[in-house]
């Protein structure tokens, strides 16, 4: 058998027996010609219009538009009519380039193909793959396992390891395997107390084990953990993606589907089922009644993207369902046969023929409808913009159908009449309604689903993809290679329920093992089959084929129950062991990627651990469950769990990327793992984290011990020695820098206030401003002061203006840092030829006055620039602007300072740029816990 | 398949292996492991020796006209007004008659190549530039057009991975203080957001950090750049903290590379916050530096551009604003000129500043939109009215031009032709699929063999297309 299964049947004919003169003919005077002339552009997968020259079955089957022979009449085939370069814009001149056949070699093609293209026989095929042995297209095959084997997925990992020589670790401490447990199966850290019942339970460890997993497998946040690892499986998102026009981008009921999942996961309901729920949902449940609920299950599909071209929409559901739920690559034959798999074109649009007839047309309400005063509101408001949108529309569809008598009041065919203006209005009202309706939040629970052509449309296959180029109508049914049958054409609608039964079948060879490997994936890093959704022939093969199976088989014959699945493996060795041991020198020579998993892999937490554990340990977390989405990413930051996040499909905040999170447009297998310092960034200066920080610590300010407090909340541990001594010497050491910089009005070198200079000693008064508006620095709040000399005085990042008399003069403070000598520049203007000027003055605190210069009102500006200044560490100059003679008409001033470090240790420091308003410096404890959330042991799992 | 890019794959996907592990591996043999491990964007291996080693990509978006620009077509004076013998090409609209152009044209350099004064200062480095007259695309829309020249793959709800990202994870960064991939965008994004620069199946350290160059606040540049709480010396002092208790928890362990990645990358970030400010403060710069490109919005982003590039930012993208500026449907004269006004001196700055600096030989600079406009008139469209809708061309996808200069390519060099009016391509005609391959190429990738496996296939930039140009390679 070739790869070329299924498809077209006549290149699969076995070729007939051809004389040895035959081949000899083709070897001597064909061979070399295909070789000169043909071969660079037709050969195999990459062949030009997909004709591949470079086998028998190639020549048979033509291009993908046509074929080329004509065994009947070899001198009309299209090949040798456009070797002859023939007048007729239909037949390509080939070669495309260099020179023209011979006329010989045109004459010797055309007997061969009289001859019926005899072609040496093991050239016949061009691939040698037989798709049948490929282990994932072979039925599951368990294996049966001895009476004594102990633990099945112990006796196969063992097994192996046994063969290579390697030796696991042993079993990890209660602590470990317990935070460990938590984040797997949670997503969230483990409860100190929740914790030490286990540690302190004395009976025997399997028993009070399985104890844990059951307790931890019951908690409703186990659903929240595992719907989020299936919403990047289907590309979960609250928004349709890039939509041209300004239109409103996000679904209105995304969260209806992924609360299902969270219930349909705690519910523990029965994979086969819940993929049926999935894909065809609304075949399957009674609309009135209560099990409405799993019509949301079809946002599986519908919650795709939305604007661009159908065929892609399409074929993006097409390669969710396919990659997610079977690990194939169906998406690749939508142009050509696929290159390695046995999935043929003509397959692939079998099957987008049922998602062609399967359209988004309804969302029915599945939660109770709302009632009462407000709801009324909402609808009255909601129905006005609605009728906004129709008013506006229907007189131009009336006047357009008039218009357009063949088309009549078919309003699908009359939208695209609009003109660009009346698109743009109507785009106008119609986001003006989706907007009201969606930041509402009032409209009930609803499912976006999809439903079935009620008379489906046949379907043609799409010539290299391209819907203008339809090829031969194709039935709708199933992937051969996945059938156990030969597939037979679909009998119900658009036959949707009958693929999703196809599969969600045992006898899918692909479908359990899909999860199986995916739920392994989930908790060690990595997959038995490492190409998580490809098991494809170029996909790697599983490093415990065995183990594969049995899991596989184990899981049907468990009612598919994910829950069991989780049990049985945690209850293994293999996930209970250590991540480290003493073999670990002795096993990585032998197996350096720990496939045989000889030690338990470590892993960071995700994006989502990350930020829950951080919430859950200060004490932040609000667990509700279920509900609309929440942005996680901007303030008013949410304290709910990450499986709730607002998830922009197009415009996703890069801080999601940073952190490894799935690509919403397409379906994850698995995301990378990456360390790069932008994570870093966001875990050390975000102030949403700072935030959270700061909460954590004042939850500890009541306790006798604050620092164990914080280290059993961070760790659900107690510090250790090393760690109080570090604790101590860094609140002290960092209490006493805050100490230091007490009486700083902000965060950097500079303050700003008022007051005076006595021009013969240099002494300066200096009185700071005490509030801050936000953008400017004040007095007090009342702005002019009235009938107080201090009036107007203020100062923003440009300038200001003085008080009333030269004891109130405008004044900015820099303190020196360290030994440094400046250059300081900076321009000073006054803009108003009103009043008599004012004065300003460079004066240092040891020094004294080093600058003293009337501007005066006409004059406009002048420039306060020193070329060199010696200062030693906490000197402070002061840079002053006095009313001239007492006078402050009009005295608004700008004087940017910049002040240069001569010797370019420091940056500069730039007045208008580093304008801050108050400290806002974190305190020594917060700044403590804030360290506690950026350690390796809080952010990894051992 | 390349090894070096076996490797790296295979490094994302199994970073939570042991360093000695990772050391061990023979796909990793002849690779600076170590550095990999530490960081994604650790410099990589090209699969030949580059001529460029980085990029900036100065994009005219909307479409700037080429028959107004770099294209000089004396033919269309001549026939000012009246119907293109042939009649028009079709593209998205109706246009009219033939239109000359309102700018002036001359020769330039020593090269002798034509440019019109909507460029004068750029016109002035004629004989550093490398243009491509021959450029065409698939269709006349902003969106797909745009995918294409950012990502490979037209479609707009098929999300590829862009240049920048494909270039990254190629080459990695020469700087881990900085983004490997910068886009700078003026006051928003443009047509189709932020998937121009989007990394989609390659992993997020590869996407383009986008910088509204619009701030010039750098702690409004760059998101959590700077601590807002704490001082610079407060922070050390919790660093060395966070680090103190890593390193105890270490030595009771193995080493363990992922462990060490964040212990590493701790530092960087702290190090990332002083040189990202310093890298895009301009004011660093001397006086007659910042005269060179003009104390404009678009000379401080030319000028934060070549910082960048400078401090080792592998791929450099600055775009003319927010929107698609360059769409100059009506009045050409007026709008273009302005546009013109305002990128002119800061790209011909450029341009003598990286050269001046020995920086233009190995960094490669790409000017273009994502097509260019018709030498036909837009007629207005019925039912829009104004008295403005006048004297501007349209979408042409058919044949446009860009130019290259430095990297490698061939200075004072003209390539292909439209036809005698500048409509459509028809000498070397050079689809943008070609220019991706030849610039991986100048990059030192083969463009069939800078793949990444996704999805059941290895995926590259120019899909299953592209030639490399080898008559612009110096």
């Amino acid at each position: 058998m070739t790869a070329a299964l299924g498809s077209d049947a006549m290149a699969n004919e076995p070729a007939p027996d051809f004389t040895a003169a035959q081949i000899e003919f083709f070897e001597k005077e064909i061979r070399p010609v295909l070789a000169e002339y043909c071969l660079d552009c037709h050969t195999g997968t990459k062949a030009k219009v997909g004709l591949q020259l470079n086998h028998r079955d190639g020549w048979l089957k033509g291009s993908d538009y046509r074929p080329i022979v004509d065994l009947e009449n070899p001198g009309e085939s299209l090949v040798i009519r456009s070797l002859q370069q023939v007048d007729d814009k239909d037949v390509p001149a080939m070669p495309e380039k260099g020179e023209k056949l011979p006329g010989p070699a045109i004459a010797a093609l055309t007997e061969w193909i009289g001859q019926g293209l005899p072609w040496p026989a093991e050239g016949a095929g061009n691939e040698t793959i037989d798709p049948a042995n490929h282990w994932s297209f072979k039925p599951v095959a368990p294996e049966t396992l001895p009476e004594d084997a102990g633990h099945p997925i112990d006796y196969f990992i063992h097994r192996s390891q046994e063969t290579k020589g390697l030796t696991p670790a042993p079993r990890a401490d209660r602590a470990t395997r317990y935070r460990r447990a938590s984040f797997s199966l949670l997503g969230l850290p483990p409860n100190y107390e929740e914790q030490n019942l286990f540690l302190k339970d004395d009976r025997p460890d399997e028993e009070a084990w399985a104890d844990v997993v059951d307790t931890l497998l019951n908690s409703p946040h186990y659903g929240e953990r595992f719907a989020r690892h299936w919403m990047d499986v289907a590309r979960y998102a609250d928004t349709k993606g890039y939509e041209a026009g300004g239109r409103e981008r996000r679904f209105v009921h995304s969260y209806t589907y992924r609360d299902w999942l969270i219930r349909a996961f705690n519910e523990d309901m029965p994979y086969d089922q819940f993929l049926l729920y999935q894909l065809a949902g609304e075949q399957l449940v009674d609309w009135k009644k209560p099990e409405r609920e799993h019509l949301a299950a079809l946002g599986f599909l519908s919650l795709s993207k939305s604007g661009g071209a159908q065929e892609l929409i399409l074929d993006d559901r097409l390669d969710t369902t396919f990659r997610g739920t079977m690990a194939l690559t169906v998406s690749c034959a939508r142009c050509h046969d696929h290159k390695f798999d046995p999935i043929s074109t003509k397959e692939y649009y079998s099957l987008y023929g049922v998602f062609a007839n399967s359209r988004i047309k309804d969302e029915p309400t599945i939660g109770a409808p709302p009632t009462g005063p407000e709801w009324e509101k909402y609808l009255a408001e909601k129905t006005a913009k609605q009728k906004a949108v129709d008013d506006y529309l229907n007189p131009i569809l009336e006047r357009l159908a008039e218009e357009n008598p063949d088309i009549g009041k078919r309003p699908l065919q009359l939208l695209p009449k609009l003109t660009i203006q009346e698109k743009a209005q109507r785009d106008r009202l119609q986001r003006a309604h989706d907007t009201f309706v969606i930041d509402s939040e009032m409209e009930p629970d609803k499912a976006i689903i999809l439903k079935d052509n009620p008379r489906p449309g046949q379907q043609a296959v799409f010539v290299r993809g391209n819907p203008a180029r339809r090829g031969d109508i194709v039935p709708r049914q199933f992937l051969a290679i996945a059938s156990p049958e030969p597939p037979q054409p679909f009998q119900n609608g658009s036959g949707r329920l009958e693929m999703a039964q196809a599969i969600a079948s045992p006898d899918n060879p692909l479908t359990a093992r899909n999860i199986v490997n995916r739920v392994w994936l989930w908790h060690f890093g990595e997959g038995i089959v490492r190409t998580i959704d490809d098991f494809g022939i170029q996909g790697e093969k599983p490093d415990h084929p065995e183990l594969l199976d049995w899991l596989a088989h184990w899981l049907v014959e468990n009612d598919w129950s994910i829950k069991k699945l989780n049990r049985l493996i945690l209850t293994s060795e293999t996930w209970q062991q250590a991540s480290q041991s003493e073999h670990f020198e002795a096993n990585q020579l032998i197996d350096p990627e720990n496939r045989l998993l000889w030690q338990s892999p470590r892993r960071r937490l995700d994006l989502e651990q990350m930020r829950d554990s951080i919430l859950a340990v200060s004490g932040t977390l609000d667990d509700t469950l279920y509900g609309r989405a929440v942005k996680i990413l901007e303030p008013p930051y949410s304290n709910r769990r990450s499986v709730y996040a607002f998830i922009d499909r197009q415009n996703l905040n890069p801080v999601f990327r940073n952190f490894d999170f799935s690509n919403p447009q397409e379906t994850t297998g698995q995301r990378p793992t990456t360390t790069i310092p932008m994570q870093a960034l966001f875990t050390l200066n975000s102030d949403f984290i700072q935030d959270r920080a700061s909460a954590f610590a004042k939850s500890s300010a009541s306790a006798d011990d604050r620092l164990t407090h914080l280290h059993r909340a961070a760790f659900a541990a107690d510090p250790s020695d090393t760690d109080r001594q570090l604790a101590d010497s860094f609140v002290t050491a960092y209490q006493s820098e805050i100490d230091s910089l007490a009486g700083r009005q902000t965060d950097s070198e500079w303050s700003y206030g008022y007051g005076q200079v006595n021009d013969e000693t240099g002494e300066v008064t200096f009185t700071p401003f005490e509030h801050w508006t936000g953008k400017r620095w004040q007095v007090q709040e009342e702005f002019p002061v009235s009938g107080q000399p201090t009036s107007y005085l203020y100062r923003d990042h440009k300038g200001g203006h003085p008080g009333h008399n030269s004891a109130h003069s405008n004044i900015v403070r820099w303190v020196a840092p360290a030994d440094l000598t400046l250059r300081i520049a900076g321009p000073v203007e006054r803009k108003s030829p009103q009043g008599n000027g004012i004065r300003f003055k460079v004066v240092s605190s040891e020094e004294g006055v080093l600058l003293n210069k009337l501007l005066p009102a006409k004059a406009e500006r002048n420039r306060s620039d020193l070329p060199e200044v010696t200062l030693a560490k906490g000197e402070q100059l002061y840079f002053i602007v006095e009313p001239h003679e007492n006078n402050s008409n009009s005295d608004s001033f700008s004087w940017n300072v910049i002040l240069t470090d001569l010797s370019d240790r420091y940056p500069k420091w730039d007045l208008e740029k580093s304008f801050s308003g108050p400290t806002q410096t974190a305190d020594a404890w917060s700044a403590y816990a804030h360290a506690l959330l950026n350690t390796n042991r809080f952010l990894f799992i051992d | 398949m390349n090894p070096d890019f076996s490797s790296r794959r295979a490094f994302l996907r199994h970073t939570g292996m042991g360093m000695g592990a990772l050391g061990l591996s023979p796909f990793l043999s002849g690779l600076n492991a170590a550095d990999r491990s530490l960081n994604p964007l650790g410099p990589g291996q090209p699969h030949f020796a580059p001529k460029a080693k980085r990029v900036i990509h100065i994009f005219a978006n909307g479409g700037p006209s080429q028959v107004d620009s770099f294209d000089y077509k004396p033919a269309l004076t001549k026939y000012n007004g009246q119907e293109a013998p042939g009649g028009n090409l079709k593209t998205e609209r109706r246009t009219g008659t033939l239109m000359q152009s309102p700018f002036k044209f001359k020769q330039h350099g020593q090269s002798g190549l034509w440019a019109s004064d909507l460029f004068p200062k750029v016109a002035k480095m004629a004989d550093d530039l490398c243009v491509i007259n021959s450029m065409y695309a698939n269709v006349p829309n902003h969106e797909p057009s745009l995918m294409l020249m950012n990502t490979g793959a037209e479609r707009v709800n098929v999300v590829r991975p862009s240049m920048g990202s494909w270039v990254t994870y190629g080459l990695g960064t020469e700087n881990e203080n900085l983004p490997g991939f910068v886009s700078l965008c003026p006051g928003g994004v443009p047509i189709v957001e932020t998937q121009n620069w989007r990394s989609a199946f390659l992993p997020g350290a590869y996407q383009g950090a986008h910088i509204d160059t619009k701030n010039s606040q750098i702690s409004k540049l760059i998101p959590d750049i700077k601590n807002r709480r704490m001082p610079r010396e407060l922070q050390r002092s919790q660093i060395d903290l966070i680090q103190e208790m890593n390193r105890n928890d270490q030595a009771n362990q193995l080493h363990d590379s992922s462990v060490e990645a964040r212990i590493h990358s701790l530092e960087l970030a702290y190090k990332m916050q002083i040189e990202a400010s310093d890298a895009f403060d301009v004011d660093h710069e001397p006086q007659h530096i910042r005269d060179l490109y003009g104390d404009t919005l678009h000379g401080r982003q030319m000028l934060i551009a070549r910082r960048l590039v400078e401090r080792g930012v592998r791929f450099v993208q600055v775009w003319h604003g927010a929107g698609q500026p360059w769409d100059s449907h009506s009045e050409i004269a007026k709008n273009h000129g302005k546009l013109g006004a305002e990128a002119d001196q800061p790209i011909a700055a450029l341009l003598q500043d990286l050269k001046q600096r020995g920086l233009l030989e190995d960094t490669l600079v790409i000017w273009g939109g994502e097509f260019g406009r018709t030498p036909s008139v837009e007629l207005p469209t019925p039912g829009r009215t104004g008295p403005n809708l006048k004297l501007g061309r349209d979408h042409n996808h058919h044949g446009f031009t860009m130019w290259l200069a430095g990297g490698g390519t061939k200075g004072g060099f003209q390539y292909g032709k439209t036809d005698e009016f500048g409509y459509k391509a028809v000498e070397n005609p050079m689809h943008v699929h070609d220019l991706h391959a030849t610039i991986l190429h100048l990059l030192g990738f083969d463009h069939e063999k800078l793949t990444y496996r996704y999805a059941g296939r290895d995926f590259r930039l120019t899909d299953v297309h592209g030639e490399v140009f080898h008559d612009l390679i110096a």
